[in-house]
């Protein structure tokens, strides 16, 4: 098949409506009689609930409802997991505590939900708060995580005897062994802070009862309405077909939206159903700091095992990865780690095992990069160390370590995030070594200007990574496409939208199978009503996964038409070409029927079709991959660090990154970008500060710190492809690539800029304030 | 957040006892009071407006004295809580006399706060202790220096007017001054003000009670 689409730079389909302001989001819903509502948090990280008394509040004119966990009954219980646990890893433990609808006896984290009040507007809901007397008997907080496993430290679950949340232990060879036969040993220790997804857009949703139809419509800014329709249906006692989610468009969901059953979502479901009255809840940026979910802490305590011309025998990574106060997502977080350490190298012998800990902060589920972005920056770190200590250049000794090309599948030797052995597919890693040096001038760099430079006084630095993305992992999508009487194409899938720009990738596909323009493809995503088989969009997968779904289905719709246009035009189907919505005989173009007569036939309104049959031009299809796809690339960048202020000012960034089968050029650059984006924040500005009582002092945009317009660079974009084998198109996942190893590039840049200071960074998020205190300690 | 210092108050250290042990007179300098309530002796609830920063509402609290040894040393308890937040601390407050007529006034605590004026107010925290803390020892001084003055002048009455917020940063130091005459008529109702309790208290306590947060 020809693609005359697929692979063009094609601007967003979508993108007219939302720079216009037309497209909807869910706070653009407005329904006769809405009610909304707003949600007391706990002031305190770690307490025992004495008493709340909502009486008041519920006198308070404009309020009709206050609920408090005792308010719930029997509805009140910890939510569903919603990933299980790698029981397929020998020796697993995982102590289950699963977040709550509101705090019930206990509070475990500050932002915890106490009490949710229902009023005619969202000023009396919060007014409100000031009448609801909350007796709260604080408890000694949880934060240290290493502490936090003492004996005697205070416990979050008093029954759990621990705060230990989870052990995992994975071994790949034999790494004492390695270790014994080494040249160098280099160990460190190195620690990787929390931070937030900052989505332009918070959570929010509308939840209406209808008595009268007894259906029940969510708009939710969801990552995953399918699930989320089949989990509100099974909470509240629902048919599934009672229940519909619509995730309109969404400002954003790097993760956090993946969430499902939140506390918000199972009071607000159960008050309607009381209620029969529609409720809005729009979370605000505080809440959002203190209620949605994070990542990324973890402290790591690494080993590497090398021989002498810097070729690794071994890696050991012991590590504590913080879950906070709740596991309702399970390991996925540190599992990704874990699987992402080793990275685009051979790694014989590979030791990793890690704890989870229960502290008294907010839940910790994935951020974009979902635990990959700890992994590369341990790995590369240490690669840079090696570097230095046996006297090669960094790109060197990742060269020399790195996965050819002829070894594919790879198979890592260790339980990956679907459970199942890690296998890498394909990939060409040197190559993307190769060309992030070339376009960034690598050689040159160091040999001629980095020199010239720092004679003129001037801290510059490079710094080059590399990484492996685990993507597009199953279980599986589906799609339904549909040619309409107007010979444009319909097409639903499940997979929610966030700003991917599926409207354009998906109708390229769909528009190179049916033979139309990619504006004449309507593409739906993430209204159950529409489509309500699949499962969500996260570790980027919705291009590759719903994008191959689409493509059977989109495929199938092609056999029909042809199968039919053959009938019609009398002609074998394989003279048949269609072209720009006009199905035609290839020598005699003249000869031709548009698709949408072709659908009118497919649709007869009176006599009969074939037994057999279906009617119209319409196939459901659906894809799941054996295993997820991994992508790959090399970052490469050049800083300028102000001597003075401790600024970091990034004069180049360039990416080499093989995604497989590059559907829109545009649109993977655009999620590169966005990526990159978060990678920066994660490496110089966002970190979320605690104190040791619990409290976030940044829980704001002015105190946490989001990289602006000017602290972006241009960012250098090469292509490489390597198909995956494991899907029709060849495509890999994109939407994580960005943010996985540009902190890890970062601070190697940074430190190669201050070479000689005897500076050596383990940590991140930096700050100008931090690298001050590093250089000067 | 820990907080010690010294200020040295020029009077005798059982003037500068009275001073401290009356919350009248320490409340006064603390802007938007709504109420204070003497539950015991060493025992006081309140509610007051405060703002840090963004943050703004209405605390309300306890304060306890314990641990006291006339005119040396005390404890402060303070515990405030409010819709954007909550405030504990703990200060000891220790005087010595000097022997030249001055009083040097120690103090240390620690103060734990939460909410929004922890997560908001966090950047401006600082800041605005600090300005409390120095305006707080600056009437305190003045508060001293008058009541000394008064003793020999005679007293005078003059009506206590509850600063505003806005004039807290300019007036407060005026108002109080004229405070120290009102003093005579503490026990008037309806003029009863008094400590609160956030972590502006604690702060203010240990400052206004203390001193200042020197260096």
């Amino acid at each position: 098949m020809t693609t005359k689409y697929v692979g063009q730079r094609i601007k967003r389909n979508e993108d007219p409506r939302l720079l216009t302001g037309q497209a909807l989001f869910v706070d653009d819903v407005q329904i006769p009689g809405m009610l909304h509502a707003g949600f007391l948090r706990s002031d305190y990280a770690h307490a025992r609930i004495r008493r709340i008394d909502a009486s008041k509040a519920r006198q308070r004119p404009g309020v009709i409802a206050v609920y408090t966990a005792a308010d719930l009954g029997d509805f009140w219980k910890p939510g569903p997991l919603l990933v299980p646990a790698p029981h397929s890893i020998p020796g697993l433990i995982f102590n289950k505590r699963t977040q709550v609808p509101m705090a019930k006896d206990k509070v475990r984290h500050a932002g915890e939900a106490l009490a949710c009040v229902i009023a005619e507007s969202r000023y009396i809901a919060e007014d409100a708060f000031a009448d609801i007397e909350v007796d709260l008997e604080p408890l000694e907080p949880v934060t240290d995580l290493e502490a936090a496993l003492e004996p005697g430290a205070p416990l979050l679950y008093e029954e759990l005897g621990t705060n230990l949340a989870s052990y995992v232990r994975q071994e790949k060879g034999n790494y004492a062994a390695a270790r014994a036969q080494a040249d160098v040993v280099l160990k460190r220790r190195i620690v990787v802070d929390r931070g937030a997804a900052a989505a332009l857009e918070n959570r929010g949703y509308v939840f209406w009862w209808d008595p009268k139809t007894q259906q029940m419509t969510i708009w939710a800014t969801t990552q995953a309405p399918i699930a989320l329709r089949n989990i509100m249906a099974g909470l509240l006692g629902l048919s599934e077909t009672q229940v519909r989610v619509i995730a309109p468009f969404v400002g954003g969901g790097f993760g956090p939206k993946i969430m499902l059953a939140q506390p918000e979502e199972q009071v607000l479901g159960w008050a309607t159903l009381r209620l029969g009255r529609p409720i809005k809840w729009i979370e605000d940026r505080q809440e959002n700091f203190l209620a949605t979910t994070q990542e990324r802490m973890q402290i790591h305590d690494v080993e590497m095992a090398l021989t002498r011309e810097g070729k690794i025998l071994g890696l050991q990574d012991i590590f504590i990865h913080d879950t906070g106060a709740y596991n309702s997502y399970a390991l996925t977080v540190p599992l990704n780690t874990q699987t992402h350490t080793m990275g685009p190298y051979e790694i014989p012998n590979f030791h990793t095992e890690y704890k989870v800990v229960f502290t008294n902060r907010i839940l910790v589920t994935p951020v974009r990069g979902a635990g990959r972005p700890q992994g590369v920056f341990v790995m590369e770190r240490m690669m840079d160390l090696a570097a230095k200590e046996l006297g090669l250049d960094v790109t060197e000794i990742r060269a020399r370590n790195m996965i050819q090309p002829d070894q594919f599948p790879y198979h890592q030797g260790i339980i990956g995030q679907d459970f199942t052995e890690l296998v890498y597919d394909s990939g060409n890693y040197p190559a993307t070594l190769r060309l992030a040096k070339e376009m960034i001038g690598y050689d040159r760099f160091v040999h001629e200007e980095q020199p010239r430079l720092r004679a003129q006084g001037k801290l510059v630095g490079i710094g080059i990574a590399c990484f492996t993305e685990g993507t597009a992992v199953g279980p599986y999508e589906g799609a339904r496409v549909t040619v309409e009487s107007s010979g444009k194409v319909n097409v639903a899938t499940g997979v929610g939208t966030q700003g991917q720009g599926h409207f354009t990738s998906f109708a390229q596909i769909v528009a190179d199978q049916v033979g139309v323009k990619p504006t004449d493809v309507t593409i739906t995503t993430g209204d159950t009503e529409k489509f309500h088989w699949g499962t969500g969009t996260f570790a980027s997968r919705g291009a590759t996964v719903a994008g191959n779904a689409i493509n059977a289905a989109a495929a199938g719709v092609r056999a029909k038409i042809l199968k039919l246009a053959s009938k019609v035009l009398e002609t074998p189907e394989q003279e048949l070409e269609i072209v720009d919505g006009v199905v035609r005989v290839a020598d005699i173009p003249e000869k031709s029927i548009t698709l949408g007569e072709l659908a009118v036939i497919a649709n007869p309104m009176r006599g009969s079709v074939e037994p057999g049959t279906e009617p119209g031009l319409e196939s459901t299809q659906y894809f799941g991959p054996k295993y997820g796809a991994t992508a790959a690339g090399t970052v490469a960048m050049i800083v300028e660090v102000d001597p003075d202020t401790m600024l970091v000012q990034i004069k180049r960034f360039v990416i080499a990154h093989d995604c497989g089968t590059v559907l829109n050029p545009l649109i993977v650059d655009g999620q590169i970008h966005g990526g990159v984006s978060m990678g920066i924040g994660q490496a110089f500005y966002e970190k979320l500060v605690w104190d040791e009582n619990g409290q976030l002092l940044n829980a704001n945009l002015g105190d946490y710190i989001l990289p602006r317009a000017t602290d972006m660079p241009p960012i250098e974009i090469g292509h490489l492809c390597t198909p995956s084998p494991l899907n029709p198109m060849g495509t890999k996942g994109v939407g994580e690539a960005g943010a996985i190893p540009t902190p890890a590039c970062f601070v190697q840049a940074v430190e190669n800029a201050l070479a000689g200071l005897g500076v050596e960074i383990l940590e991140t998020p930096l700050s100008p304030n931090r690298l001050f205190e590093l250089v000067h300690r | 957040m820990k907080l010690d210092g010294e200020h040295i108050f020029h009077g005798p250290r059982q003037a500068v006892w009275e001073l401290i042990r009356d919350p009248e007179a320490l409340a006064k300098a603390l802007p938007g009071t709504e109420s204070l309530t003497k539950l015991s002796e060493n025992e006081y609830e309140g509610t007051m407006n405060v703002r840090i920063g963004p943050i703004a509402g209405t605390f309300s609290g306890k304060v306890v004295v314990s641990d006291e040894v006339p005119p040396e040393s005390c404890t402060l308890t303070a515990e405030g809580k409010g819709p954007q937040g909550f405030a504990r601390g703990v200060g000891r407050i220790q005087l010595t006399d000097q022997g030249d007529g001055t009083t040097l006034m120690k103090y240390e605590g620690d103060v734990t706060i939460g909410g929004k004026l922890a997560s908001v107010g966090q950047r401006s925290l600082d800041t605005v202790s600090k300005s409390m803390i120095r305006q707080g020892l600056t009437v305190l001084d003045q508060v001293l220096a008058a009541r000394l003055a008064a003793q020999t002048e005679g007293k005078k009455e003059i009506e206590y007017a509850k600063p505003t917020q806005a004039e807290f940063a300019t007036a407060v130091a005026k108002d109080m001054a004229e405070d120290v005459f009102g003093r005579a008529t503490r026990s008037h109702e309806g003029r009863l003000l008094l400590l609160i309790v956030p972590l502006v208290i604690v702060l203010f306590l240990l400052a206004v009670v203390l001193t200042q947060c020197q260096g």
